[in-house]
């Protein structure tokens, strides 16, 4: 039911640390408490677990964002979302 | 009245500034090459303003309000936002007498943009530009689209408002040389467990469509169908705006490269307007 809630958090905590953004602290003061998240997303925000973000439904741009924010490189994180990824049996009509 | 005397269309992966040299030498050569000889071309030409069509990531808007289109308006608009991105952060100059006469324009035939009076610009429109521009004093209209949240807008309206662009640009008065570009894709994957791969056969198709001017089976592309060339292929929207823009002038791709360590098929296409 909060999503949105975790879409926001993980929003602001990634724009608190970009140009322009750095009064209040930054992300090393970064609060969590004014965000209605429920246990589990809290619990992903806070020990900054890729794979749960992911698996609640966190926007890919987003996630993108947040693990290069977070120190994660590219190839980390697929090595820890490669296990939710599912064969497509759909075809494109580019392809032969 | 105003003309479109360049036309071109580039990928944006934020790796070419940020691990230029991370490409293969080949690769990073054939692409930058490209993009040296537009800037050659833009130079020649007499480019006196630039509108650089490109995809919204979060930067100005978010879930609270996400408009298909945002036209940049003001008088200056910053950037880039990424502070990882070796680009200078800077005002760019806009133009608002284009800008706003491009908002006008497209409203008047149909379409609801949005329009900000200052917007941020991040890598999708900074790394192309810095290309085109490396002193970016050159004035741009940024023209934002929303190519990553759904509902998104359908890819033939995505062309048929680069059409009312193209119609907007040539109809605004005074005799300013204008570079309408797109600046996206092509393939690829971000924020999923197929982060890192490249559909070069849809690359390779699209382009080929574009310079057959064979788009019918583009525009009708249902999103679940571009998904399966990545999530970041969405971003075709910005190119197939540009090719409405200059309709029925079919581009000539100057460069493409699948380079993997910048998670992109990376292309440059050109369209031939009159010099």
């Amino acid at each position: 039911m909060s999503l949105y809630q975790l879409h926001r958090c993980v929003y602001d905590w990634v724009r608190v640390g970009e140009v322009g953004s750095a009064a209040g602290g930054g992300r090393a003061a970064f609060d969590t408490a004014g965000y209605q998240l429920t246990d589990e997303e809290r619990a992903a925000f806070e020990s900054q677990d890729v794979a749960a973000m992911y698996r609640l439904g966190l926007h890919p741009v987003l996630l993108n964002r947040y693990c290069r924010a977070a120190g994660y490189a590219r190839d980390d994180y697929r090595k820890i979302l490669e296990p939710f990824g599912v064969p497509q049996q759909r075809r494109g009509r580019w392809q032969r | 009245m105003a003309e479109i005397v360049l036309a071109y269309c580039s990928s944006h992966a934020p790796m070419m500034s940020s691990a230029r040299m991370a490409a293969p030498e080949e690769q990073r050569n054939n692409f930058f090459a490209a993009l040296d000889q537009l800037r050659d071309e833009a130079a020649a030409r007499g480019v006196q303003v630039c509108v650089v069509l490109s995809n919204e990531h979060f930067t100005n808007f978010f879930l609270e309000n996400f408009p298909q289109i945002c036209i940049g308006v003001g008088e200056r608009n910053w950037g880039p936002t990424e502070e990882w991105l070796p680009i200078e952060k800077v005002w760019i100059p806009g133009h608002p007498g284009l800008a706003t006469h491009i908002a006008e324009h497209t409203l008047a035939s149909g379409f609801d943009p949005a329009f900000s009076h200052q917007l941020e610009l991040d890598h999708g429109i900074m790394t192309v530009y810095h290309e085109l521009d490396p002193r970016m004093t050159l004035p741009l209209v940024p023209i934002v689209q929303n190519c990553a949240v759904p509902p998104l807008m359908p890819v033939r309206r995505a062309y048929e408002f680069g059409r009312a662009v193209g119609d907007a640009i040539r109809s605004y008065p005074g005799q300013t040389r204008v570079a309408v570009i797109g600046a996206g894709g092509l393939s690829h994957w971000i924020g999923t467990p197929r982060v890192g791969d490249i559909d070069e056969e849809f690359d390779r198709w699209f382009l080929g469509r574009l310079e057959r001017g064979e788009l019918e089976q583009v525009l009708d592309m249902p999103d679940s169908e571009i998904e399966l060339a990545g999530n970041g292929s969405h971003e075709i929207r910005s190119w197939v705006a540009v090719a409405g823009a200059v309709e029925p002038v079919r581009a000539h791709t100057l460069a493409y490269e699948p380079i993997h360590p910048w998670i992109t098929g990376m292309a440059v296409a050109h369209w031939e307007t009159p010099r």
